[in-house]
């Protein structure tokens, strides 16, 4: 069972590896679009690799109303307990 | 005593006056200012009538042929482009404008993502006329306009918005072998202002394009931008040039890269491409 701290390394793995964000700047409150410069086709291709990283096939509309990185925690969570 | 020829020093308001007029097309050339205007109100008309015609009676009409999805959608996208062709071979005709195509056997092929800049409202029609079974990604909004959402959707049209949908619609046509029309600019391009691509079209060729093919758009006099009514016709006659561009190899930028840092690679090589080959001031 994957913790939320689990989750949050392995975010800030992925957006060092795909958009060269440092690690640091990953913390639960931080938003994606207005602190981590990340925008919606960036999310297209985040999507992708949370995908290929669960082992599930996900779509955007599940990430709609993520705005932080907490948010993309809880959905992560709940995708992958499902 | 000679008298030396001078400039007039001051130029009287009645002067200028009198240039303006001479200048204003209405008054030099009334006749084909008037016509090139009532050839552009017809065409905007037949433009109407026909995409109503379309969306109102043949799209309806061909859903209840029994064929299947795909050999219905081929022959929308068939019809759409034969009545772009006849459509533009009217304005033509009637010297609303004049165009020269090159390169145009280039367009079609499987997996052609075709990208170009986006400087008239009738760009589009273009690229879609002379394309063989072009798919084309378009403003959500043309399913909300009666003159344009029935050829939208009957011809398996992308939507742009939301940004993943159209992502992905985009790189399955692609996938699936469809030639592609993109405007990276997103919207017309405003006259004098810096070329800005979104990343939309780059993220999806990184993904899935198989050909990547530039079409260079220039219109002049410039006509029909973004927020002109369609009765602002310029003082000549418009002349379209439309180029069609050498192949972009897009291996290099898929190389060891993962796809956000490809595709803003590409969208950076492509800004500039289109830059050099386009005088944007």
């Amino acid at each position: 069972m994957l913790t939320r701290d689990d989750i949050l390394k392995q975010i800030q793995r992925v957006l060092a590896e795909l958009f060269e964000i440092d690690p640091a700047r990953v913390t639960p409150d931080a938003n994606l679009n207005s602190d981590l410069a990340i925008d919606s086709i960036d999310a297209v291709d985040l999507i992708d690799r949370i995908s290929r990283v669960i082992g599930k096939k996900v779509s955007g509309e599940d990430f709609r109303s993520v705005r932080t990185v907490g948010d993309l925690i809880a959905v992560i969570e709940r995708l992958a307990s499902k | 005593m000679r008298q030396r020829p001078r400039m007039s020093p001051t130029r009287t308001g009645t002067d200028l006056r009198a240039d303006r007029i001479r200048s204003c097309p209405l008054i030099s050339q009334p006749v084909s200012y008037l016509w090139r205007l009532a050839g552009t109100g017809t065409s905007f008309l037949l433009f109407g009538l026909f995409g109503i015609l379309l969306g109102a009676v043949v799209f309806p009409l061909l859903r209840l042929a029994p064929m299947s999805r795909e050999r219905r959608r081929n022959l929308s996208v068939r019809l759409v482009c034969w009545s772009f062709r006849r459509f533009i071979g009217f304005m033509r005709g009637a010297g609303v404008l004049s165009y020269e195509f090159r390169g145009r056997e280039r367009l079609g092929r499987p997996g052609q993502l075709i990208i170009a800049n986006h400087p008239s409202l009738i760009d589009v029609v273009f690229l879609i006329a002379f394309t063989p079974l072009a798919g084309c990604v378009v403003k959500a909004s043309m399913w909300r306009n009666p003159f344009t959402s029935g050829v939208a959707s009957a011809a398996g049209y992308v939507r742009n918005a939301p940004t993943d949908e159209m992502i992905e619609g985009a790189s399955s046509a692609l996938q699936s072998n469809q030639a592609l029309i993109m405007f990276p600019e997103g919207t017309r391009t405003t006259p004098g202002k810096a070329l800005e691509f979104h990343r939309g079209a780059a993220s999806v060729a990184v993904r899935a394009a198989r050909v990547l093919t530039p079409v260079f758009i220039r219109v002049e006099p410039l006509t029909l931008t973004k927020g002109q009514p369609w009765y602002r016709i310029p003082p000549r006659r418009p002349h379209f040039s439309l180029v069609v561009g050498e192949d972009i190899d897009i291996s290099p930028f898929r190389a060891n890269n993962p796809l956000p840092k490809a595709g803003r690679a590409l969208n950076q090589f492509l800004i500039g491409r289109f830059s050099s080959h386009q005088p944007y001031n």
